[in-house]
């Protein structure tokens, strides 16, 4: 049986939460496939290790011990706790991954019984990260890697398929996308404003980017909450649009989106000290940028 | 920190839009999907009739009854690999799921994904895709649009087919 048509493989699971694509261009059709399914599962580790939603997940035990005792974590975890909190300090706060109170406030995540305190007055900064992977937290606090651990995930499958020897691949997991290899991948972008139309972003070569919407539901309608949180003022961030990042990561491109609704034209300089753009849907269907390379 | 300032970047060109009213991707055939769920292994489709009773167990249970146009494999050691399909409120996919002997699942596989815009679709040709039924004409969808960003889709529908799915293997199929 060839599993191989036209020299390209693509898969689609439903992972994260949403559903992931992976898009390999090969020789051997074999082997893209296993390099594939090894991508998926390292993204479904990526998910069993940082979900909030998980009871077994790190973060859970994160949530519940950390303020009590020191918790060792994953090599994985580890490595985005350490990125969240250099992103928390480069922002002066604004990108928090401790927003978890108020989201569970707003029900837009599940209050956990197993948490005892009702009092999240810890922010990133008061995250410790000590020798030896170990975590403790200095005040209580609650963790959501919800804006964050989607890039961080398609970051580890595209590691792996470029270990697995692969020319080129490009990682889709529900919006979050990065690819590698030799080819410019046309880019489209859900429009905000209307259902079934698309707009087309610069092409994307080895690189990241990821988009960060209200989505088509009651969220649009109550301004008073919202998924995306400010650092500082713990205010809910409606998106004003739709707002897409291009990094060289795709942690710090899914990260970067909720920096970008924060501060508008303002996030310029930090998009450029992370050598990101920012693409915004305007209402007229044109394309607003912030950012670049620093020159 | 900020000690450099920003600076706009020009886009190239004028933005495109593509209007579409639906697009369509295929990832995997049946045999495919076998293939990369229970690798090496031969299977044997068999046929399954519900009692009224175990129809509305399901349907009280799940909320939703399962799919006529199901279809459902066995291996020779107990496992189940079954086709299925969901549709929400923009989407319709077709997916496998392949189930252990214990209850647990394999691994799940989307085999095709089509997402279509506008009342029109929704309330009529859209709806009569599911379940196999011939459709008047076909819909239109485009192929070359991919690489979407924007925001996150849920699977949320597909998960709940799958618990449809797990239910179905509890109550009948495990037996």
């Amino acid at each position: 049986m060839n599993l191989c048509l036209k020299n390209e493989v693509r898969r689609c699971r439903p992972l994260l939460g949403t559903f992931v694509e992976i898009t390999v261009e090969c020789e051997d059709g074999r082997e893209a496939h296993h390099a594939i399914h090894v991508a998926f599962e390292s993204i479904a580790r990526v998910q069993t290790l940082m979900s909030f939603h998980d009871l077994g997940s790190e973060i859970s035990e994160l949530n519940r011990l950390a303020f009590f005792q020191n918790v060792a974590v994953s090599p994985e975890t580890y490595e985005v706790l350490k990125r969240a909190k250099k992103l928390y300090e480069y922002t002066d706060g604004i990108f928090d991954i401790t927003i978890a109170a108020e989201l569970m406030d707003w029900d837009l995540l599940p209050r956990h019984s197993f948490l005892s305190q009702t009092d999240f007055s810890g922010r990133t900064k008061d995250i410790e990260l000590l020798p030896n992977r170990q975590v403790h937290f200095l005040r209580p606090l609650c963790i959501d890697l919800g804006g964050i651990a989607k890039g961080f995930a398609v970051d580890r499958a595209i590691q792996v398929l470029q270990e697995r020897d692969m020319q080129s691949a490009i990682v889709n997991a529900g919006g979050d996308i990065r690819c590698f290899g030799n080819q410019e991948r046309p880019i489209w972008v859900r429009d905000p404003q209307l259902a079934g139309q698309f707009l087309s972003l610069p092409a994307l070569k080895n690189a990241a980017l990821a988009t960060s919407a209200n989505s088509y539901d009651k969220l649009r309608r109550d301004s008073r909450i919202c998924p995306h949180v400010h650092g500082q003022t713990r205010k809910p961030l409606p998106s004003p649009s739709s707002v897409s990042v291009r990094a060289d990561s795709c942690m710090m491109a899914d990260a970067l989106t909720k920096v970008v609704i924060a501060l508008g034209k303002d996030s310029g300089e930090i998009l450029s000290h992370f050598n990101a753009v920012a693409f915004i849907a305007g209402h007229d269907g044109r394309m607003i940028c912030y950012g670049g390379r620093q020159s | 920190m900020r000690a450099f300032p920003f600076h706009l970047v020009s886009v190239p060109g004028i933005v495109l839009v593509v209007t579409t009213p639906g697009f369509a991707t295929v990832y995997l055939t049946v045999e495919q999907a076998q293939q990369m769920i229970f690798p090496g292994q031969s299977l044997t489709a068999i046929s399954l009739t519900l009692s009224e009773e175990e129809k509305s167990i399901i349907q009280k249970r799940y909320g939703a009854p399962v799919n006529d146009s199901m279809k459902i494999w066995r291996t020779e050691d107990g496992r189940y690999f079954i086709v299925d399909q969901v549709i929400g409120k923009h989407e319709l996919i077709t997916y496998a799921v392949g189930i252990h002997p214990d209850g647990s699942i394999a691994q799940i596989e989307i085999m095709d994904y089509r997402e279509a815009y506008g009342d029109e679709i929704r309330q009529k040709r859209w709806r009569r895709q599911f379940g196999g039924k011939t459709m008047d004409s076909p819909l239109e969808l485009n192929e070359d649009i991919k690489n979407i960003s924007g925001a996150t889709l849920s699977c949320r529908h597909l998960t709940e087919g799958v618990k449809r799915l797990l239910g179905l293997y509890e109550l009948v199929l495990k037996k």
